[in-house]
């Protein structure tokens, strides 16, 4: 089911930079990117689907959104102490994707399905540099299809939930530490997709006046798990086949954490709306990365890293401006504070402390059709990390992304 | 309304072309410096095989280019280090001592090695030297003095060189069996040098299962007191009185390596399949002087071919073929094993021996780079950009085909603690090198 999915929903359109704390990626809605990706605490159009299903039957109209970020991201990297090897990331665009339909089943009772990518990492590095026994390429994709029902108990409340339906796969590739006579390194690459998982996303949304309106969402863990992966290798010198085995198969899983967010919004005016989100993700689940092996790899049956990640927040504050009847304004900032303890930095997420800045619009071409455009820059903070406990590089990694997207809306 | 989307696409597609050029940087910078009191313009490396690049059971040209010397001043060339000249075989003879080299590895702990003996540097126009055929002559003046088998108490001999042809082949025919290394080094005039000497004065008594030639004195443990005497001379040569700077590098434990610790009960019961298998060894010089070997007891790498094999064993009873190794009428040979009495005594020497180091190196304000701490403290492995480092024979990445030479990685990472060591003492800034840069064990393309 799991290849059918992703054949339908277009291979590479799912692929998407880890541009978020962890590979967790928070590029939900071209209209709420605008806003530093609030969203929780106001009606923010279809996406309330991903930020507050609560929200979503406070829609007034039916609506389909579409819409897609281009992720260009770059991580420069530095050796430790004095050693002058450097390295830059070679990565593809991510273009990560959403797409919402919401349909008025009654006034009060709202339908709605949403397809969204809210993980991911796409990071190569080549085969050269220092950690390329590590990693030389990372493909981690996940598409979340969630079908939802919202219902509006108030004029001043709202409770909604979906199905969520994980899918995705991993294409993690590295250099083997041996060589052949003519000094080639092998590669093995590990690529398998995962299991169909199971969560949900619930919220509430509250509006007690016109202006103020509070809402929590909680989605759900989910593992994303694979079984009977392929591990393939390339270049082996033939007198290290009974090292490295062909038909290996490996099996892995790893977390898709939890996040529970509190949003306020607040419409001082007509034309103004502001909205302040608080994020915590649960990465505490995310213990290790193990990939356990059916046949030996280099001698053992499995490898085991500690990650230790700590939940982590997420602040975000937006604005949205209504210039006139055809043209809004956004902009907004978020702060993403990192789940990576010191010593488990890992080339894959060389993950710290970022800042997104955000700016964002919309153009009405019509009463029923609009377009969203948004842009946003993130600047992680350059970390230095020993990585003596993950088993990672050490060094110091510098991350910044520019993420340009576009979205079209329409209303019946 | 499409020119629109149009519009909007083409501006976000140059928004993404824009900004593809703006590259993250790794702010700190790296600025290389010897600090105050160093001056690479003449290094000179003093030791032996571990210093001269002997790896795979030979020296040849490649573990040269590859020797912690030459690693070292390609780093302080970047600190003001001047040309480094190694004794180095030619391209033709590059082989030059002839080595071992990977054959095949039918299981992972049954390596297959074979000696490379093609474009050897062995000359056949002379008679061969007591310690093996000579080779090649390199007579002009070098950077890296190593000399692979030397010790402190041989470089006091002046016969030395009529003896050892490594040594003979950096020697004018003129002083070969006149001249000792001791005046070798003496006249090396260094700015800066590396002292790695003392390994033979132990080592070659442990890797002979402690088994002396009474004909030889260099094959018995050196007495503390003749090594100690030697190697103050040594360093005060190389100090010249103090004037001179440089790092000591003392003796690791011969426990810490694979010639050692690959052949144990476990492996041998594994290799012959059979869990409860019993392995015997003899201790001493009488013909009870037989017992069982423990886990405590190491079979040297080089007796691995001899295990099990079918020996014809006289008894009362007429010849019986008993292999060897598991019965006790055909126990191990006492030179198999450093059995665990002579592993206590070898440690015991090797202590005396790195505190006269120590005691030296400090008299002359000298930083000893302690590689016996190092091995010891990585016997457990350790990782370096997610590549498993450990004393294991083959997987561990360190160790070359013979078990007690490093792989050139191995080689780099000693060159990253000399450095470690420099930086450290001198207060200097020394670039370390990446070490994924160097090869480790070459696996062929055959079956």
């Amino acid at each position: 089911m799991k290849s059918k999915i992703l054949a339908l929903l277009g291979g590479t359109l799912l692929s998407a930079s880890a541009m978020a704390g962890g590979y967790q990626v928070n590029l939900a809605s071209q209209r709420q990117i605008g806003m530093g990706h609030t969203g929780t605490g106001i009606v923010a159009g279809t996406s309330s689907i991903f930020f507050n299903p609560g929200a979503m039957s406070f829609l007034r109209e039916n609506g389909v959104t579409i819409g897609a970020s281009a992720i260009v991201s770059k991580i420069a990297y530095r050796s430790t102490e004095f050693t002058s090897a450097t390295a830059n990331t070679d990565n593809p665009i991510g273009t990560p994707f959403e797409v919402y339909a919401v349909y008025g089943i009654t006034e009060k009772l709202k339908a709605g399905l949403g397809v969204y990518t809210p993980f991911g990492s796409t990071v190569n590095w080549g085969d050269e540099w220092n950690g390329r026994f590590g990693l030389t390429q990372l493909s981690l994709e996940a598409a979340f299809i969630q079908p939802t029902l919202s219902y509006q108990i108030s004029d001043k409340v709202g409770v909604g939930a979906g199905l969520v339906i994980a899918t995705g796969g991993v294409n993690l590739q590295r250099q083997l530490p041996l060589q052949g006579p003519d000094g080639t390194e092998p590669g093995v690459e590990l690529d398998g997709g995962a299991n169909t998982g199971f969560g949900f996303n619930a919220g509430i949304y509250f509006q007690p006046t016109e202006a103020f309106s509070i809402g929590i969402d909680y989605r759900s863990r989910i593992d994303l798990q694979v079984e009977g992966g392929e591990v393939s290798f390339s270049d082996l010198p033939s007198s290290a086949s009974a090292l490295f085995q062909p038909g290996t198969e490996f099996s892995a899983e790893l977390p898709l954490p939890s996040t529970l967010t509190v949003g306020v919004g607040y419409r001082p005016n007509d034309r103004v709306t502001l909205a302040v989100d608080v994020s915590r993700v649960g990465w505490s689940a995310y213990e290790k990365l193990r990939f356990d092996y059916t046949k030996p790899v280099g001698g053992r049956l499995f490898s085991e890293n500690a990650r230790n990640y700590d939940d982590a927040y997420i602040y975000r504050i937006g604005g949205e401006y209504k210039s006139s009847d055809a043209l809004t304004l956004r902009a907004g900032v978020y702060y993403d504070t990192t789940p990576v303890n010191n010593g488990y930095l890992t080339p894959e997420t060389p993950d710290a402390n970022a800042l997104g800045l955000s700016a964002g619009l919309t153009y009405h071409l019509s009463d029923d059709f609009s377009v969203d455009a948004s842009f946003l820059y993130v600047n992680k903070e350059e970390r230095t990390d020993p990585a003596n406990l993950s088993g990672g590089v050490a060094g110091t990694f510098k991350s910044v992304a520019y993420i340009p997207g576009i979205g079209l809306n329409y209303k019946f | 309304m499409k020119k629109y989307i149009y519009k909007v696409s083409v501006l976000a597609l140059f928004g993404s072309v824009l900004f593809t050029s703006c590259e993250p940087e790794v702010d700190y910078e790296v600025n290389p410096s010897a600090g105050e009191e160093l001056d690479f313009s003449n290094y000179v490396a003093v030791g032996n095989s571990l210093t001269a690049g002997f790896q795979d059971g030979g020296l040849y040209l490649e573990g040269q280019l590859y020797s912690y010397p030459a690693i070292l001043a390609d780093q302080f060339e970047e600190v003001g280090g001047g040309e480094f000249v190694q004794p180095l075989f030619t391209a033709a003879q590059r082989n030059g001592s002839g080595y071992l080299r990977l054959a095949a590895l039918p299981t992972p702990t049954s390596p297959v090695t074979e000696r490379v003996t093609d474009n050897l540097a062995v000359r056949t126009d002379v008679p061969p030297l007591p310690g093996g055929p000579r080779l090649t002559k390199f007579t002009q003046p070098v950077n890296n003095l190593a000399v692979p088998g030397m010790s402190v108490l041989s470089s006091y001999s002046t016969q030395y060189g009529a003896i050892n042809p490594y040594f003979e082949r950096l020697l004018p025919d003129a002083e070969v069996g006149t001249k000792s290394y001791l005046q070798r080094v003496a006249e090396a005039d260094p700015t800066f040098f590396t002292l790695w000497l003392g390994n033979n004065d132990i080592l070659t008594y442990a890797t002979n299962g402690a088994v002396a030639d009474p004909a030889n004195p260099l094959s018995d443990k050196t007495p503390v007191v003749s090594f100690k005497t030697i190697y103050s001379l040594l360093v005060n040569e190389l100090t010249d009185g103090g004037e001179v700077e440089g790092v000591i590098a003392n003796i690791p434990d011969v426990t810490a390596v694979p010639f050692f610790n690959t052949v144990t009960l476990a492996a041998i019961r594994q290799g012959a399949g059979a869990p409860d298998l019993k392995v015997y060894i003899k201790v001493g010089p009488a013909p009870s002087d037989v017992r069982e070997l423990t886990a405590d007891d190491l079979v040297l790498l080089s007796a691995k071919a001899n295990i099990g094999r079918p020996d014809q064993v006289q008894t009362p009873n007429g010849p019986v073929v008993i292999p060897h190794g598991f019965n006790p009428a055909n126990p191990l040979n006492d030179n198999e094993v450093l059995d665990k009495d002579e592993v206590v005594e070898v440690k015991n020497h090797t202590k005396l021996l790195n505190d006269a180091i120590a005691e030296i190196a400090a008299a002359n304000n000298i930083p000893v780079f302690d590689v016996n701490a190092f091995f010891n403290s990585i016997k457990g492995g350790f990782k370096i950009d997610e590549v498993t480092y450990s004393p294991a024979f083959i997987s561990g990445n360190l160790f070359s085909l013979d078990g007690i030479h490093l792989t050139p990685r191995g080689y780099a990472i000693i060159a990253n603690e000399f450095i470690r060591v420099a930086n450290e003492y001198y207060n200097a800034s020394i670039p370390t090198v990446d070490v994924t840069q160097y090869r480790t064990v070459v696996f062929p393309n055959n079956n």
